[in-house]
């Protein structure tokens, strides 16, 4: 379970001209065991600043953030974290970058080659597995870093707009995909985007973000029946939960 | 993960790789030219250089003394080739010359590149270490000379030495930059997965500072062919500055610009060299 009671972040003026920022402003939330949230909210309203907070990267300015009762204070490998900006080390050919945290963990020699060739297929880069990251397309880098979160098995996985660099269908895909993986697994995602249909679709509990200071304006659970399929976004219900979504991000 | 794969991520075909192996460009060069001529270029500057010199020297415009004429110089790197000079083979004298430079080029990097590190990871060895380096960072070679006679006599150790003084903080300082330099992002991908320190560096932080550490390299053997003449000022019978110097208070011109010619032409492959090794260790450099 993960936990949040008043959690704000300020960060330092850059210069003595400006002021300091007010990221995130007391924020409180609990994400139980399994469950699968997605944070939407307008650009620079501290949804990446929150999931650094979670992920250990960053202190809170003021308030908690508990992790099963222990307070938060490093990274650590039972939270994946699937990074907004481009994060595969380029030094390491595809294959090295996914099975990166393998090698941290069980050494060079201890990293399962069977499970590492099926990963590759599933993300549809197996004849990519020598290359390096700079000849990948984007989302094919994208597809590599969720990969390499995904294979170490983390009990949360915390995911900052991973599919905003892919088209539309192999967004749609690799939703499905994640979907899959999260019905066997059972780990609990926090899953940061801005797309208010991904949001809905993924989740079973949307929290929606107001601009700076990001605060959680609204919480809205989803209770539509899972499997979830992309047609689903067409269906009354669907989008009654999208107007009631836009509604507290675009008010009047 | 047995699920079932993205049907729509497929991979492209790679049935047809003789045709597309065949289609792969040069990329670099149609950035540069739509043609291949800049191969050439260097050699064609070379051609133009080697005329001027040839005409300006056919038409006596300085006294013959002072600027020999290429013929002059080939026939001079003849006899430089078949019988030596001062006593010693022109291999033996290149061969003086290079190790000199190997041994202290090589003990800088070996010594630099952790020291380097170490200033980036620790503010107590900064501090230690950056007021001794930006102290002898202005002292040009010449300036050491007498001390290293002194201290390390005037055999081969004081020629590494010197080499080794020269190059060093270009070494140290490109390595610290390197590995301060590290993309935030790349550290916590590590921290993510529960790296170590030892890790972290073998991971993270040495492969981030290559780059840079190349690039000092390369400045740094630059700068030790031009300690090299200083070193060989030390009573040095062999070399290539040696030959320089000796070959220039007998007035032999001819003889000095062979000398010149033969440091510019392996300070050039030394050179090639290492940016060869760059590319076969960093193919990622600046794309990433
Ligand atoms: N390291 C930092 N130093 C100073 N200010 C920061 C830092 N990181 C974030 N901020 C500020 O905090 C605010 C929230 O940033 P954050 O990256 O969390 O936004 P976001 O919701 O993830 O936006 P986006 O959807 O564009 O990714 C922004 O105003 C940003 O300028
Ligand atoms: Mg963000």
């Amino acid at each position: 379970m993960i936990e949040l009671h008043g959690v704000s972040k300020v960060f330092p003026a850059p210069n003595a001209r400006s002021e300091p920022v007010m990221a995130v402003s007391k924020v409180d939330m609990t994400i139980e065991d399994g469950e699968f949230v997605t944070v939407v909210g307008p650009s620079g309203c501290g949804k990446t600043t929150i999931l650094n907070m979670i992920a250990g990267f960053e202190r809170p300015s003021q308030g908690d953030i508990l992790l099963d009762g222990e307070p938060v204070l490093k990274p650590g490998p039972e939270r994946a974290v699937v990074f907004q900006q481009p994060s595969l080390l380029p030094w390491m050919t595809v294959v090295d970058n996914i099975a990166f945290g393998l090698t941290l963990r069980e050494g060079k020699r201890g990293v399962d080659r069977t499970r590492l060739d099926g990963t590759l297929e599933t993300m549809g880069l197996k004849n990519f597995a020598s290359h390096y990251p700079y000849q990948l397309s984007g989302g094919m880098q994208q597809r590599a870093a969720i990969a390499r979160a995904l294979i170490t098995d983390p009990a949360i996985l915390l995911m900052d707009e991973p599919f905003g660099a892919l088209d539309a269908q192999t967004r749609s895909d690799m939703q499905r995909f994640l979907l899959l993986v999260w019905t066997e697994l059972q780990h609990t995602v926090l899953f940061v985007t801005h797309d208010v249909e991904e949001a809905i679709l993924l989740a079973d509990r949307v929290l929606i973000m107001s601009p700076r200071p990001g605060r959680i304006a609204a919480t809205i659970r989803i209770t539509l029946a899972r499997p979830r399929h992309w047609d689903m976004v067409m269906d009354r219900d669907f989008n009654d939960y999208k107007r009631k979504v836009m509604k507290v991000l675009r008010p009047q | 993960m047995g699920y079932s794969p993205l049907q729509r991520s497929a991979e492209p075909s790679q049935e047809r790789a003789p045709q597309l192996r065949a289609m792969v460009t040069d990329d670099q060069a149609s950035v540069v030219s739509k043609t291949s001529y800049h191969r050439y270029v260097p050699w064609m500057v070379i051609g133009v250089i080697v005329v001027l010199w040839w005409v300006v020297s056919a038409l006596h415009i300085f006294p013959r003394l002072a600027l020999p004429s290429p013929g002059r110089v080939t026939r001079d790197a003849y006899v430089i080739a078949t019988t030596g000079y001062n006593g010693y083979s022109l291999l033996d004298n290149i061969g003086a010359s290079v190790t000199r430079i190997a041994v202290g080029f090589v003990a800088a990097i070996i010594v630099g590149v952790p020291i380097g590190f170490g200033m980036a990871s620790s503010k107590i060895v900064f501090n230690a270490v950056d007021p001794l380096l930006q102290f002898l960072r202005p002292i040009p070679p010449l300036a050491y000379i007498p001390v290293m006679v002194i201290w390390f006599g005037v055999g081969q150790l004081s020629k590494f030495v010197l080499i080794f003084v020269c190059t060093i903080p270009i070494i140290i300082i490109n390595a610290m930059s390197g590995a301060k330099n590290v993309q935030e992002t790349r550290i916590r991908v590590a921290q993510v997965f529960g790296a170590d320190r030892r890790q972290l560096f073998r991971y993270v932080i040495l492969p981030s500072a290559l780059p840079e550490i190349f690039t000092g390299m390369r400045v740094a053997i630059g700068v030790a062919w031009t300690c090299l003449v200083a070193a060989e000022m030390i009573a040095a019978q062999t070399g290539l500055g040696a030959i320089i110097l000796t070959a220039g208070n007998e007035l032999r011109m001819g003889v000095v610009f062979v000398g010149i010619i033969l440091i510019g032409v392996i300070g050039y492959l030394m050179e090639l060299f290492i940016r060869t090794v760059e590319q076969r260790m960093i193919p990622w450099k600046g794309k990433a």
